[in-house]
Order: structure tokens, then C-alpha cells, then sequence
């Protein structure tokens, strides 16, 4: 084979899987979320309509709402927990590689429902967590009947899976120069001290590379809600991914659902941006002239 | 002659006498553990029978509807599927949504049906469904607590807010959130009006608000009086059906408003535990039972079905062969098929528990539910105001207005 379409060739399971899983749809919805489409009938052309009836939909707005509350409550405890557990993972403790593995299996089930059928039953009125909360004589806590505290439950349920993110800054702390530190204490700089002015200001790309990708998982947050509280109580955990589900699956209204999805990704993309251009005013990479 | 001979049995070939070929196959339905079970062993023996391979895909009740609306918008559903009723008007508006099954009256034996249960299964006048019994809502009530608490089983509501605090430490009488909840308000509404939600001549909501306001406030004193679970209880357990919570299988919880034909669901869990159906529980001045009766689930082919006469074949000993019969008992309620009834009552194949709660549910009077009661949106909204009520955040008298309004409105469609 001519070595032009080698490369070619060595691309096209994932340009071919691209296409069709990604490509495809994603345009697909873009059409449907002009149309009036129930699944069953051919779609049917309706401008702008669906756009226009979200802009009076009480429930996409509860849902909205419920779905930034809950990205930005996650987001930073999430990266906040993992970058802790990496700062004390980077220490040379004894057995230090099962500790680092340990902590990285949550996140490789946490996407699974049975992991979000064991949170249920660890929060439930009887479960694991009240027991204990009985154990230490403290009052047991409705976790998934008080409307703020199951989205709280669901964001920490999300923060468990710190391993991806906690694994990146692990990496990411290793490359840290360690004559710097040594420089520092030489100065007097407390260990804290280190940490703030030189391991953060030398991370930050890799911190701005994880908010980005946590954010946008965070987005797409749908097992958890589905599994755990179905949305509610008073859809105090209806994330917008659950609405889009319901309105396409339940309710038949495809195009509506598809018009939902592209305004979750519009706010997705419009919050990247925004984070791209504050990047600039706090992330420091190597070769840098900002003092 | 030769040729007209030929040309008539051409013709007959044509339409749908051929005989069914070996095939592969796929069904579909929800349930629990034990109607799993007893489905695929008694596929394997129909399968057999026939010479086809049958691929069973079973779940839960939760997202099977989901499921199905994916795969019939994919055309990847199954050959034969378990569908709820309804969702007749969901998927075969005009009734070209499923095969049309008396196109296979040759294979399936109609004759074991009743004109109204097969009517139950059309969609503008195309059989799209064999109605495999017919369900009811019925109380149930954990017998061995009620023993045990020295209290008979309650014969109306006063009885049951009387048992509050009587069952043993923690113990609740009843249970009644969500799903539950909608039905309970609504035969409490049907007994006080005679009316079912929905007017089958305008396919409005049939009740006024200061009607339904009642229902919910009826329901609400339930729970006040602790009777009932409150709503925030409830979904403390998160979200998760009854019959697989801890306090229903430790007894806690001692009764439910459910399915007849969902009986065993619901006994399982409790082991040597008794549960027993009830007559309808009323309220005082009822004019009915506010009995909500309905053709239960219905077996259906694909309209996409590579081989509908062998999927037919399969159907028709799922309902009426002797022997998947015997092995099928009553997992989907009693049968409507007049052969697998007669065949179950004569060998005492039927729980006596199931058969006693199928009889309260034939013997109840109550309006004819139309299948809009559980149309998606019409449950979302009934829900949805109800847990409003339930959490304080409306009064009962403006949520049944609103409620009203909103369940209109999603009717519009079907006017």
C-alpha cells in the first residue's frame, strides 16, 4: 500500500466509528431539534418552535438551574479532593503503589449503575451512613427526601470517582522541579507556603485541563440521578441529561428533547470559552515570560 | 376448475397460511423474578414444540417502556413482545403500529377470547394485542403483622388510620407514594364521583378541581394521621419499588394499593409472611368501588417480524398449549384464555391468594378507565402535584386547578 494511505488507513476504524457514533448523530440532532418528531412518524418541520417553548418551560428551567447548581458544586469539591489525595499519594510512604491503586478503582467503576445502586443503599433511610450517624448518637439524616440534601448526595457521589482527575495531578505534581522546594526552604518557606507559590502556579495547566474535562462530564451527569433519586424529591436532582431522556423516551417528543440537548451544549461550549479566555490570566505554562 | 382450485389455494398461501418456518426468535417483557423464570422455561418448550429458537429479553417494570420506544424507533424491537395497554395509543394510533394479529387467526386460537377482551387489544379496529388477563388495582395487606398486633385486617379507611401506631414499633399500615399515590387519590375521586379522570366523550379531565381538591386532601390526611408513609419517608429510600425495599420484606410497611396480577412481586419478599387482598376500601358517600379495571399486559408481534407466523405459533401456546400452561400458571395474573383459566382452576394451578384479589377486581364496579389515565404525561403531572402537595409547596386546591389544566392541555392531542 502507497505509504499516503497508510496513515489513512491506520485512521479510518476511528474516523469510520467518528462518523457514525458522533458524527452522524450529532448532526441528526441538530435537525430534529427543528422538528416536531415522536419516534413513531416522520419529523415534521417546525422552525424554531421547540427553542421558543423552552424559553417557557418551568421544568427545563428547574432543571437548568438544578443542573449549574450541581456542576458548580461538584466541580471544584471534585477537583479540590482529588489534588488533596494526589498531594498526600505523592508523598514516599510505605506500599504507596497499592495506596495509588486503591484510590484510582473508584473511578474506574464509578460510571456503573451498580456502583449507583450501592450509593443508594449506603445513603438510604436504613443504610450504611445512618447506622452510623445512630452508632455515634447523632440524629439519622434524610438524605434522598430533603431536596438539598440529594443533590448533595449525588454530587459526593461524583467526587468519589476522583481517580482520573487525581491520577493527572499525581503526574503532574512528579514533574514538579524539586530544587524549587529546596530553594524555598532554604528561603524559610513553610511547606504550605511551597505549595501555594510554587506547586499551584506550576500545576495550573494541568488544573485547567481537569476543570475542563470534569465540567463537561459533570454536564452529562445521568446515572447517578437515575438510578439513585429519579429526579427528584421535586426534581431537586433533575439534571438536564435525565429531562432530555425523558422528554425523547418517555413522552415521545424527540425534537424537543434534541432542541434541550443542543441548548446543554451551547452552555457547555459557552463555558469552555469562557474558562479558555480566563485562562489566560491564571495559568502559567513552561517558557512563560509573566513574572 | 384445475386452474381456479389452484388460484384459490395460491391466493390462501398468500395470506399468511404459510406454514411457519423453523426460525430464530426474539420476546420481550418486563416483570419479576419469578415471571422471568417461568416465561423462559415455558419458551423453551413452545420453542421446542415448533422448532423455533426463542432469545428471551426480560427487565424490570422500570424503563421496559423506555426500551421499547428506542427499539421500535430503531426497528430493532423484538418479534414478540409483552406490551402494556397503554401504550396501544402511544405506538398504533391507527393500529399500524404492531401486526395485525388476525391475520394469524389460523395460528392463534381467537376463540378463547371474549369480543371485549380482543376489543381491548384494538386500535381502530386492528388486533394489535392479545390481552393475556385482566388487572386490577387491589389492596393488600400484610396479614401476619395485623395477627401478630391482635387487629383484624381493616374493611375501610377508618380501620386502617385506627392501626397507626397499634402494628409494632416503626410499623406503618399502608403504603401509598408516587405511582401508588396517583391511583389511590384517583379511586378515591372515581368512588366520590362515579367518574373515571378522563371523559371518553370529550377527552377531558372529567372531574372539577373542588373534586379532585378533596381526593388529595383525603390523601393527605392519610398520611397525617400515620396511616400512610409521608412522601419524604418514601423517597428517603431512594428511588426503588416497594417490593425491594427492606421494610416491606421485614414488615414493616403492612399494606399496599397494587396489581392484582402483580401479586407475587410483592408476596415474594415477605417469605413465610401472608399477604391478602382486601375489598375495595371506600370512602364514606362512595357511589362505586372506584374499581380501576383494564386489559393487563398484551402479547404482540413486531410489525417488522421476519417470521410473524412463527412468532404467532409462539404466542398461541404461550396462551392456550397444555403444557406452557402449566408451567406459565398464573405470572401474568389469570389468564384470559378460556382453555389455560379452565385448565389452571381444575389442577388448583392458581395462588388463591391471585385468584381471591382477581375476583375482587371482576366483581368491583367502577367507570371504564380510558388508557389516556396512563399516558406518560398525564402521570408526570398527577405525580408531580401531588409531591408538590406533599412537601407543602402548594395547597391541595390549587394543585388539583392546575392539575387540571395542565392534564388538559396534554390531551389535546388525542381530541
Amino acid at each position: 500500500m502507497e505509504s499516503r494511505f497508510l496513515g489513512l488507513a491506520y485512521l479510518a476504524p476511528y474516523l469510520i466509528g467518528l462518523l457514525i457514533f458522533t458524527a452522524i448523530p450529532f448532526l441528526g440532532s441538530l435537525y430534529l431539534s427543528f422538528t416536531d418528531y415522536n419516534l413513531i412518524q416522520s419529523p415534521v418541520w417546525t422552525g424554531l418552535d421547540n427553542f421558543r417553548e423552552l424559553m417557557n418551560d418551568r421544568t427545563f428551567m428547574k432543571s437548568l438551574r438544578v443542573t449549574l447548581l450541581y456542576v458548580f458544586l461538584t466541580v471544584p469539591l471534585k477537583l479540590a479532593f482529588a489534588l488533596f489525595i494526589a498531594v498526600i499519594l505523592n508523598y514516599r510512604l510505605r506500599a504507596i503503589g497499592f495506596f495509588r491503586t486503591a484510590y484510582y478503582v473508584p473511578s474506574i467503576l464509578g460510571g456503573s449503575i451498580a456502583v449507583a445502586v450501592l450509593w443508594r443503599y449506603i445513603f438510604a433511610d436504613a443504610g450504611l451512613v445512618n447506622m452510623v450517624l445512630a452508632g455515634l448518637g447523632l440524629e439519622p439524616i434524610n438524605w434522598f427526601g430533603d431536596p438539598v440534601n440529594a443533590l448533595f448526595t449525588l454530587s459526593l457521589l461524583r467526587t468519589w470517582q476522583f481517580g482520573s482527575a487525581m491520577v493527572i495531578f499525581l503526574a503532574a505534581l512528579q514533574a514538579v522541579d524539586k530544587s524549587l522546594y529546596e530553594a524555598a526552604a532554604i528561603d524559610g518557606a513553610s511547606k504550605w507556603h511551597s505549595f501555594v507559590h510554587i506547586t499551584l502556579p506550576l500545576i495550573t495547566p494541568v488544573i485547567f485541563f481537569n476543570l475542563i474535562m470534569q465540567m463537561v462530564q459533570a454536564f452529562q451527569e445521568f446515572n447517578g440521578p437515575y438510578v439513585i433519586t429519579g429526579g427528584g424529591p421535586l426534581k431537586s436532582t433533575y439534571l438536564l441529561p435525565l429531562y432530555i431522556y425523558d422528554e425523547a423516551f418517555k413522552n415521545f417528543n424527540m425534537g424537543y428533547a434534541s432542541a434541550i440537548a443542543w441548548v446543554l451544549f451551547l452552555i457547555i461550549m459557552a463555558l469552555t470559552v469562557v474558562a479558555f479566555w480566563s485562562s489566560k490570566k491564571w495559568v502559567y505554562y513552561a517558557g512563560d515570560k509573566r513574572s | 376448475m384445475k386452474l381456479l382450485t389452484t388460484t384459490i389455494l395460491s391466493a390462501g398461501l398468500l395470506a399468511g397460511t404459510v406454514p411457519a418456518q423453523a426460525d430464530s426468535l426474539r420476546m420481550s417483557w418486563w416483570g419479576g423474578d419469578a415471571r422471568h423464570a417461568q416465561t423462559q422455561e415455558a419458551l423453551a418448550v413452545c420453542g421446542q414444540k415448533h422448532g423455533h429458537q426463542i432469545a428471551a429479553e426480560f427487565t424490570g417494570w422500570a424503563g421496559h417502556q423506555e426500551r421499547i420506544t428506542t427499539q421500535i424507533a430503531g426497528r430493532t424491537e423484538a418479534d414478540i413482545m409483552q406490551i402494556n395497554w397503554p401504550w396501544l395509543p402511544l405506538f398504533s394510533r391507527d393500529g399500524s403500529g404492531f401486526a395485525d394479529l388476525r391475520e394469524y387467526s389460523d395460528i392463534i386460537d381467537l376463540s378463547q377470547f371474549t369480543d371485549e377482551q380482543l376489543a381491548g387489544g384494538e386500535m381502530n379496529g386492528v388486533l394489535n394485542g392479545i390481552p393475556t388477563a385482566e388487572t386490577g388495582r387491589v389492596y393488600f395487606f400484610n396479614k401476619t403483622v395485623y395477627d401478630a398486633a391482635g387487629l383484624p385486617l381493616p374493611t375501610n379507611w377508618d380501620e386502617v388510620r385506627a392501626a397507626a401506631g397499634k402494628l409494632g414499633d416503626g410499623v406503618m399500615p399502608f403504603e401509598a407514594q408516587g405511582l401508588n399515590a396517583i391511583f389511590l387519590v384517583s379511586t378515591t375521586v372515581t368512588q366520590m364521583t362515579g367518574k373515571d379522570l378522563i371523559d371518553p366523550e370529550t377527552t377531558t379531565v372529567a372531574w372539577t378541581p373542588e373534586e379532585l381538591a378533596e381526593g388529595i386532601r383525603f390523601y393527605q390526611s392519610l398520611v397525617e394521621d400515620g396511616a400512610i408513609r409521608s412522601w419524604q419517608q418514601v423517597a428517603g429510600e431512594g428511588n426503588i419499588e416497594l417490593f425491594e425495599m427492606r421494610p416491606w420484606a421485614e414488615g414493616r410497611i403492612a399494606g399496599t394499593y397494587e396489581w392484582d396480577s402483580a401479586y407475587a412481586k410483592y408476596a415474594d419478599p415477605l417469605g413465610e409472611q401472608e399477604l391478602v387482598p382486601v375489598p375495595m376500601l371506600q370512602v364514606d358517600g362512595a357511589v362505586n368501588d372506584g374499581t380501576y379495571r383494564k386489559p393487563s399486559m398484551l402479547f404482540a408481534i413486531s410489525k417488522n417480524a421476519r417470521n410473524p407466523q412463527a412468532a404467532a405459533q409462539i404466542i398461541d401456546c404461550l396462551l392456550n398449549d397444555p403444557e406452557a400452561v402449566d408451567i406459565l400458571k398464573d405470572s401474568r395474573g389469570i389468564p384470559a384464555s378460556k382453555v389455560a383459566a379452565a385448565r389452571l382452576a381444575e389442577q388448583g394451578g392458581i395462588d388463591p391468594n391471585v385468584q381471591a384479589a382477581h375476583d375482587l377486581v371482576l366483581e368491583g364496579k367502577g367507570p371504564i378507565p380510558s388508557p389516556l389515565n396512563e399516558h406518560p404525561k398525564v402521570r408526570e403531572v398527577f405525580g408531580d402535584y401531588l409531591e408538590a402537595v406533599a412537601y407543602d409547596q402548594i395547597s391541595a386546591d390549587d394543585a388539583a386547578a392546575e392539575m387540571i389544566d395542565e392534564i388538559d392541555r396534554a390531551l389535546r392531542s388525542f381530541r
